[in-house]
């Protein structure tokens, strides 16, 4: 990643002379040549000016601190302060971090649970809207694609306030069936967290399956219909692989945010103790950066974040491919 | 090819430019303030001042210094409190090279803000013809590396807050001793009731039971940082928990103040809460508590250790950047030292203990209908705030310490003594502290 | 806890509902509508439930908040009190807090679409060197955690003394990786290379061929880049809490927790909280029900191949 987005830095520059010497077979005459090779970059220019401000800028001083090791000498660095090459001394002091390496482990627990969990619940969901057997089905859509719009620290609040001893009408009802379940325990706590990110966008994964449902054409399932299949066999052997890409869409998109797990702990650690402030690895990274004032360590943690989104979504994508052909 | 040299000329430009803020940003906080000059008073020209705290309503004592002072008037904004997003705030805003004049920052995280050159030290600016106003503990607390980093604003001598109704349950007088204490604990089990909570998430409750215990973490020496947490006291206070814990005498599911500990206490399922004295005004939110609560003298660790603690504590601390230290300075030491100052944060901000001991603030000399008539400011928290370890002092990682320990703490759900966490936790302070580059050294036994 | 009973229940009935179906006789049918219904009313519960308690709870006082049960309205009514404390406290901050918002938003996105657009129509429908190379890094862009650019981006910006600032949040939101990525495959799909031609013969130039020809066929993806963006920014916290320190430039979701953060200090903080949490939901609640029949194929069409 780090090195394509490198060369791709400086790659518009480049580029363009050679666009501008060879003629491009659309253009007709030589003063169209020139407009014709240079649309594209200034179509292109603002999109590029900002991603490269805004991505490859932060990944280049990202890698640059994280690289960067700053010495004191005196009690509080008084006596003098200086930075030099770290070499991967960063790298080693974030993974030897056992909080951070515990973070990314639990990220990965949650994947495993919550993403297949939750792309299940959507996808059958999905089916049954379009089954054509619901009532409402437009009431249904909307009400489950309610909680995306309201935002992940917005829902966390809520989802609190349904989990806090004392406040919570839950507990009050499990209260009377002589149950008393913790949400906020140490056990219990992540998967109070999965519950709020599968409400926020088990709605969302399913308006995309829909929308890929939907373009399915009306001849297969009637010529599905005269073959007698069952409502099952529609799913399994229609439905189910002409969604596969928005299944792949959906789960590469939730691996990655999974990884990106942040608001929801940092909201639910005010009324949750067992919350360290090091539960994921972008709150790792945060509160590395924020509270403990180390951007070195905390750039390398970014940068570990971000080949461990890449790695993953790479690894699924190969995965799924390779089982398709 | 004009166009094409132009073009490349300005990628060229472009790229130097990029290249000059890549390395212009590669760490922020290595330049020290306290190495260049000191800025002079503003000399007639009126100056405006900005305070960044968390007390609720201080732009209301800003207002009445304002009234006398036109010359430096002074704007408080407010920042959620410490590490719940203001410190997060504080350091961004120093790392962009602006912040406020002031700020509020608490006693235990100065030394952070020292590391990385947030602070000015005020001793340049004669802070030091005001130390006799302050308590010696506190003024203690503000001092390192030769130099004065805060102005003590508030603390938190510790106490205990009990309900005598439920003590009475098992016929109990508030306990003297932690031994007594253990006792009355077994006793209230068998009434449903837990005589306190234990925080395990929160190490500064234990951080500051070590410290009464007579503790002494951390101690700054010529060669370096001295670490020791293994003393005897904190074993003592460790092991002690460590029983209380394992008996089921104290409550660990929920903290102090917290939504639980509010339903519970109004029940009478807790019956007192050690603390520092700012818990006045949170105890007076048990719904139905008037008239039901008293305050004790914080029990002590037997013949060893001394008579309280401070529990939490905040300082008004001048930042880097600021171009006014001396007006800044002047009203810090008014707010907190003056009669109108105190009394004014009291009334609109409900501040902790004044660190000025001539001066407890008006209102907390009367007596209080909340806690039966007694004069309990006088009667439990004067004495005190002078019973306090004196030699305790922060260290510049501190938060991460408390998270280490707090930690491991947590393990204690799953049979990790808080004993062995402590060494544990010893070991990772240490390396912390390698890790930002300082030098550290275990104190020999 | 309603999570982990519902996806059984589900299962169970889609199984039961489609051998149902093998017959085709209208009692079943009839049934297999009754039940698939069932579930999904169960599933909408889920949903629906913690947006029924707020609505409750923003009608509490603190002291019913924590006395009440937290399903049904208290006997006192204090929404209309509530709601004024939320837009009157600090002086109105709560709308400043929601215009943010609406600014961060609607302009972050309405921008974002348009630069998308461009970009991906010039990838699409240009050839040119280095056009793969280009689309390959942005492509990794999608797949770059928005929150690992964030901190560097913080020190970047900080240098530049735009920290802080509302440039600071909106020129990262200006920038749709993915938005790019489906302007690509539709202008691929939809825009016609003859009809360019024909545009370029007459005379008019690159940039009036794209905003004539080209955003006009483009418009149905441009509807769903643009609600992805909207949504997506408006969600945002972790860039405008790493830049932000000026609560005068808060979006809501920031300065809703900064409320929270209060709450052990101050309880009155529950009810501001709650209030502003309703009146948050409400607008955007609607937006998303209204607008979810724009959100189109266009997100996935021939999106992984």
């Amino acid at each position: 990643m780090t090195t394509t987005s490198h060369t791709a830095g400086a790659q518009p520059r480049q580029e363009d002379r050679p666009g501008q010497r060879t003629p491009t077979k659309a253009a007709r005459g030589t003063h169209r040549t020139g407009a014709t090779a240079r649309a594209p970059w200034i179509l292109l220019a603002p999109f590029l000016a900002l991603f490269l401000l805004t991505f490859i800028l932060p990944i280049i001083v990202a890698l640059i601190s994280s690289f960067t090791k700053v010495t004191r000498s005196g009690l509080f660095g008084e006596a003098g302060v200086t930075s030099g090459f770290a070499g991967f001394s960063n790298y080693a002091q974030a993974l030897s971090d056992g909080s951070f390496v515990a973070s990314i482990g639990r990220m990965l627990l949650f994947g495993v649970v919550q993403v297949p969990f939750m792309i299940v619940l959507c996808t059958v969901l999905a089916l049954m809207l379009e089954s054509g057997s619901a009532k409402w089905p437009g009431f249904f859509r909307a009400a489950y694609f309610l909680p995306y719009g309201v935002p992940g620290v917005i829902a966390t609040i809520l989802w609190s306030f349904l989990y806090v001893p004392g406040l919570s009408p839950l507990l009050d009802i499990a209260g009377v069936f002589g149950l008393s379940p913790d949400f906020l325990g140490p056990d219990t706590v992540l998967w109070s967290i999965a519950n709020i990110v599968t409400w926020s966008y088990t709605g969302y994964n399913m308006l995309i399956i829909v929308a890929q449902l939907k373009s399915i054409p009306v001849e297969l399932y009637e010529a599905a219909k005269v073959d007698g299949a069952s409502t099952l066999r529609v799913a399994t052997s229609i439905q189910l692989p002409l969604i596969r890409p928005a299944l792949v869409l959906t789960t590469v998109f939730s691996i990655i945010g999974t990884l990106q797990l942040f608001a929801e702990a940092q909201v639910l650690k005010t009324v949750a103790p067992a919350i360290d402030s090091q539960y994921t690895p972008n709150l790792s990274a945060y509160t590395t950066a924020f509270a403990y004032n180390d951007y070195n360590v905390a750039a390398a943690q970014a940068v570990l974040i971000a080949l461990a989104a890449f790695t993953l979504s790479f690894v699924f994508l190969k995965f799924t491919n390779r089982k398709s052909s | 090819m004009a166009q094409l040299s132009r073009r490349q000329l300005l990628g060229a430009g472009l790229g130097t430019a990029a290249l000059g803020i890549l390395t212009g940003c590669a760490t922020p906080g290595v330049t020290s303030v306290n190495t260049k000059p000191v800025i002079p008073a503003a000399g007639g020209e009126p100056v405006t001042i900005t305070y960044w705290a968390w007390l609720k309503d201080l732009q209301n004592v800003a207002d009445v210094w304002n009234a006398a002072n036109p010359q430096i008037q002074v704007n408080v904004e407010w920042i959620p409190g410490g590490n719940a997003g203001g410190y997060q705030k504080l350091y961004s805003a120093l790392a962009a090279g602006g912040g406020p004049d002031l700020a509020q920052i608490e006693l235990r995280t100065i030394p952070e803000f020292v590391l990385v050159n947030g602070l000015v030290d005020l001793s340049r600016y004669g802070a030091e013809e005001y130390a006799s106003r302050y308590d010696k503990t506190l003024w203690g607390q503000v001092q390192y590396a030769g130099g004065t980093y805060g102005i003590p604003q508030d603390a938190g001598p510790m106490g205990m807050f009990y309900q005598p109704e439920v003590l009475a349950k098992v016929g109990a007088q508030p306990p003297a001793t932690w031994e007594e204490w253990a006792a009355v604990g077994k006793e209230l089990r068998t009434q449903d009731a837990y005589l306190d909570c234990f925080p395990l998430a929160d190490a500064s409750v234990f951080t500051a039971f070590a410290t009464q215990a007579g503790a002494n973490w951390l101690k700054a020496e010529e060669d370096g940082w001295v670490i020791n947490m293994t003393d005897d006291a904190t074993m003592d206070v460790a092991r002690f928990f460590d029983k209380a814990i394992t008996d089921d005498i104290v409550q660990t599911g929920y903290g102090a103040y917290s939504p639980g500990w509010f339903a519970a206490a109004a029940k009478g399922g807790i019956g007192s809460v050690t603390s520092g004295s700012w818990g006045d005004a949170l105890v007076q939110g048990v719904s139905g508590g008037e008239g039901k609560w008293r305050v004790a003298p914080m029990p002590i660790w037997g013949s060893t250790g001394y008579g309280s603690s401070y529990l939490g504590g905040s300082t008004a601390a001048v930042l880097a950047n600021s171009k006014h230290p001396r007006e800044a300075l002047e009203f810090a030491t008014w707010m907190t030292t003056s009669k109108e100052g105190i009394d004014a944060m009291i009334l609109n901000s409900g501040i902790g203990w004044s660190p000025a001991p001539e001066f407890i603030g008006t209102t907390r000399l009367e007596p209080s209908p909340f806690f039966s008539g007694q004069r309990y400011n006088e009667e439990i928290f004067v004495p005190a705030s002078a019973a306090q370890n004196q030699d305790w002092s922060w260290w510049p990682v501190t938060q991460q310490s408390f998270n280490i320990l707090s930690d491991g703490f947590r393990k204690k759900a799953s049979g990790t003594s808080l004993m062995d966490s402590i060494v544990t936790s010893e070991q990772q302070i240490m390396t912390v502290f390698r890790n930002k580059g300082l030098t550290i050294r275990k104190e020999a036994s | 806890m309603t999570t982990t009973a519902n996806p059984k229940t589900t299962k169970d009935t889609t199984v039961r509902a489609s051998r149902a179906t093998k017959d085709r006789s209208a009692g079943k049918r009839r049934s297999s509508t009754i039940i698939v219904t069932a579930v999904l009313v169960v599933v909408a519960t889920y949903f629906l439930v913690p947006v029924y308690w707020v609505v409750v709870a923003a009608t509490k006082s603190t002291a019913d908040l924590f006395g009440t049960n937290g399903f049904w309205f208290a006997p006192t009514f204090a929404l209309w009190e509530n709601i004024s404390r939320v837009l009157s406290y600090d002086n109105g901050i709560f709308l400043q807090w929601f215009l943010n918002s609406v600014l961060y938003a609607g302009v972050g996105a309405l921008v974002a679409t348009y630069f998308a657009a461009a970009g991906g129509y010039a990838l699409a429908k240009y050839e040119f060197r280095g056009r793969n190379l280009v689309f390959g890094t942005i492509l990794g862009g999608v797949l770059v955690p928005g929150t690992a650019t964030a901190l560097p981006l913080f020190l970047l910006f900080s240098q530049m003394g735009i920290a802080n600032t509302y440039w600071s949040v909106l020129l990262p939101s200006l920038v749709s990786p993915f938005g790019l990525f489906l302007c690509r495959i539709y202008s691929q799909a939809t825009v016609d290379t003859s009809l360019m031609e024909a545009a370029r013969l007459d005379g008019a130039s690159e940039l009036r061929i794209f905003h004539t020809i080209g955003l006009r066929v483009l418009t149905p993806a441009l509807v769903t880049v643009f609600l992805f963006q909207l949504v997506g920014i408006w969600n945002n916290y972790f860039l405008p809490l790493v830049m932000l320190s000026d609560s005068n430039l808060y979006p809501i979701t920031l300065g809703l927790n900064n409320w929270l953060s209060q709450v052990d200090r101050l309880p009155e903080f529950y009810e501001l909280t709650t209030g502003g949490v309703l009146l948050s939901i409400i607008p955007l609640g609607i937006a998303m029900v209204v607008l979810q029949r724009f959100w189109r194929g266009g997100l996935t069409e021939g999106s992984v191949k």
